[in-house]
């Protein structure tokens, strides 16, 4: 009896320790599987981190630093004499702010007006059944597929002979034209999730399509179009090639009028360059940080449908 | 609801579309008016308003002393100016759009580079009645001449050659500047002795600046054009890629180099030569902490092969030609007046460092006092010439198919003698489109 209850006893003894062990090794592994693969996060977050961060970073460097510091071989990545020079210069040039403003002008408008075109233009491709409308809907696309130099040249012509070259219209015409597409597949994608039976119910109560547009489908699409508004707003704020070929010194945006300002023949004004584009971006990092949420929300809405 | 995804027949349906929209886009150029097709710009040749056209206006550094001339000519002739201006990298591509589409009239700042890729455009005047008795140097002159014609006045005349570190020399036991490719490389020797991270010769090795490598294939024997036929590839060429490569291999050259990074070597005192034009010496002195490196820059006549050859440079500056066309009278006398007028010229130089161009201006006391000035005039200029390759429009890719050949040596990817067989092909496919 005794060697009897002794024995599993025993056994539970002998086993009790090794089933510990081995659930200590398994734990041990788990948490050492758990602490490889937070390592591996951290490393991809401070790498792509890195990659994001330190050129804002550098900008930030070089526009705090003296002419002399920005040359210095090997670079420097803490800068030692600090300056805001930089920065001051930039308020006492006039032409700088000339062309904030034509920048703000140009993307705000190329924003409203690509937003009020695509909500239109995708509300019809989404809702309406019509002959030739899938066709519309791949003509818009298919602009996207030309190289922009190739339309730049004809755009030349175009707004050549129509006396619209170094003027405001010419820009943003040009810029809607690339904003377009991307807003009205995005505003599409919107509106194909708001359900049929939200229109039907909308008509049912009398209001016309024009009401049910203005009234009930567009509060229901608002994340989208400011997305779509915020995409054109930047793709016009940041637009170099169609900026320095369509418009004179008096209409030309920020980009083409930093380039031209600091970038010279024989040199570049890289602390001057930099604290200009550090200030510049100041507004579009601002709309970001406002309307986010609105873009995250806006973007992703057409991916899935009800 | 409908779907948005794509299928092939939508895709072939889309494609379908593009290609109808290239052939509208096409035919709406097509249908704007073409300016290439007349040799004139039209409007009014006696208007006494005009446009000048130049990179300058914008940049902060010349815009002043321009303005400053513009300001002047207005009050003087009581007209009006309109100032055009596109950033220096962008100018080319920008000057023959606008010439072509009829846009740009009056005088226009040139690079003497594009002087001929503007000139076959057909819309220039020519100025050779103006030029002939304004007392600009024989150098000078041609340097706006294509084909014959004086498309250009010349404004500022200058080359692209050798500075050197008289302190670093004196530090290496250097007493003089050595002149021939075997005293150089002995130099360079000498330099690198010194330790502390001197690149004895900061030689551009990044693409962007490897066209430097023509005048030392010049300097071995190559022509680079004879006639119609690219000699790129010629057993001088090999040579001279070949000492490239050594001078790399050995350190004496540094990789991945341009000309901003040679001048940030040279202003820190790392280096003790390297290729610029006439104003580098500002540039890389302002950019330095060492307030002492401008009187130590000289001017470097280039090594030649062997004793008594022609040092080799190439000639750099700027020219102002005028568009037929409105206000082509006006703006040509605003091109001699300004490349001409004495005390224009020399308050022009005196604000910066540009070299005149006639014989009356490098004379006089602003510039003659100027040491580096008149000695770089005299060892580099005085045997400059223009690049053979300029008169193509091409120029561009001609330079960029060679860096990339003496690059790929560099590296070693390529042979010498390989890399350079399959430059000189390039350059002439590039000449022969």
């Amino acid at each position: 009896m005794t060697s009897t209850t002794s024995t599993p006893l025993s056994r539970t003894d002998t086993l009790r320790p090794a089933t510990t062990s081995a659930g200590r090794t398994s734990r041990r592994r788990i948490r050492k599987d758990l602490l490889r693969s937070r390592i591996a996060a951290w490393i991809a977050v401070v790498v792509i981190g890195a990659f994001g961060l330190l050129p804002v970073y550098w900008l930030l460097a070089t526009a705090l630093s003296s002419p002399e510091s920005t040359f210095q071989f090997p670079p420097k990545l803490i800068p030692t004499d600090l300056t805001f020079s930089n920065f001051t210069a930039l308020a006492e040039n006039d032409q700088l702010i000339k062309y904030l403003v034509n920048s703000l002008i140009v993307a705000s408008i190329t924003a409203v007006l690509s937003v009020v075109v695509a909500t239109y233009m995708g509300y019809s491709f989404s809702k309406f059944r019509y002959r030739g409308r899938r066709s519309l809907m791949h003509l818009v696309l298919a602009s996207q597929m030309f190289p922009q130099a190739l339309l730049l040249v004809t755009l030349y012509a175009v707004f050549s002979s129509f006396g619209l070259l170094n003027t405001y219209t010419a820009l943003v015409l040009s810029f809607t034209t690339f904003t377009m597409p991307l807003c009205v597949w995005m505003l599409k994608g919107i509106f194909d999730t708001i359900p049929d039976a939200l229109l039907e119910a909308a008509s049912i109560d009398g209001a016309s399509r024009w009401r049910t547009l203005h009234s009930i489908v567009a509060p229901l699409a608002a994340p989208g179009m400011i997305a779509a508004g915020l995409f054109a707003f930047v793709r016009g704020w940041n637009d170099f090639i169609f900026a320095v070929t369509l418009a004179d010194k008096e209409k030309q945006t920020l980009p083409p009028g930093l380039v031209s300002t600091y970038i010279g023949e024989f040199q570049t004004a890289w602390p001057e360059l930099m604290a200009a584009s550090l200030v510049v971006s100041v507004p579009v990092v601002i709309a970001f940080m406002f309307l986010q949420r609105y873009l995250v929300g806006g973007m992703t809405a057409g991916s899935v449908k009800s | 609801m409908t779907t948005s995804g794509i299928s092939r027949r939508g895709a072939l349906r889309m494609f379908g579309i593009g290609a109808l929209g290239v052939a509208g886009a096409g035919a709406l150029g097509a249908c704007a008016p073409s300016g290439a097709s007349t040799s004139s710009n039209g409007g009014d040749t006696k208007s006494k308003n005009f446009d000048f056209t130049s990179w300058s206006l914008n940049e902060e550094a010349a815009k002043p002393s321009i303005e400053k001339i513009i300001a002047a000519w207005e009050k003087a002739e009581k007209s009006k100016i309109r100032a055009v201006s596109y950033p220096y990298n962008e100018y080319l591509s920008q000057l023959t759009l606008k010439l072509g589409g009829g846009e740009t009239t009056g005088a226009v700042h040139l690079d003497i580079a594009w002087l001929a890729a503007v000139a076959q455009m057909g819309k220039l005047a020519d100025l050779g009645s103006v030029a002939v008795d304004a007392g600009y140097t024989d150098v000078a002159l041609e340097s706006g001449k294509y084909d014959g014609k004086q498309y250009g006045l010349p404004w500022n005349t200058g080359s692209i050659g050798v500075i050197a570190n008289a302190k670093l020399l004196e530090k290496a036991g250097i007493k003089k500047h050595p002149t021939t490719v075997e005293e150089f490389e002995a130099a360079l020797r000498e330099l690198k002795g010194l330790g502390g991270g001197v690149v004895p010769y900061a030689a551009a090795t990044k693409v962007a600046q490897l066209k430097d490598i023509f005048p030392w294939m010049q300097t071995f024997g190559c022509e680079l054009l004879d006639g119609a036929k690219v000699t790129i590839g010629d057993d001088a060429s090999i040579d001279a890629v070949t000492w490239y490569k050594k001078l790399h291999d050995e350190k004496l050259i540094a990789a991945d180099v341009d000309r901003f990074d040679a001048r940030a070597l040279f202003g820190q005192g790392k280096a003790a030569f390297y290729d610029d034009a006439i104003i580098g010496k500002g540039v890389t002195a302002a950019q330095s902490k060492d307030k002492t490196l401008a009187d130590a820059m000289q001017p470097m006549k280039r090594p030649v092969l062997t004793a008594g050859d022609t040092p080799q440079a190439l000639l750099w500056g700027g020219v102002i030609a005028v568009v037929k066309g409105k206000g082509q009278d006006a703006a040509t006398e605003f091109a001699l007046h300004t490349t001409t007028d004495q005390a224009t010229v020399a308050q022009y130089f005196a604000e910066r460092a540009l070299p005149p161009s006639t014989k009356a201006g490098l004379i006089d006391p602003k510039v003659v006092n100027d040491t580096f000035s008149t000695q770089w005039t005299e060892k580099i200029t005085k045997t400059a010439t223009g690049s053979p390759f300029w008169q193509f429009a091409q120029n561009a890719q001609i330079e960029e198919a060679v860096a990339k050949q003496v690059q790929a040596v560099l590296v070693g990817k390529s042979k010498p003698k390989d890399a350079m067989k399959q430059a000189g092909e390039e350059v002439a496919a590039l000449i022969k489109r």
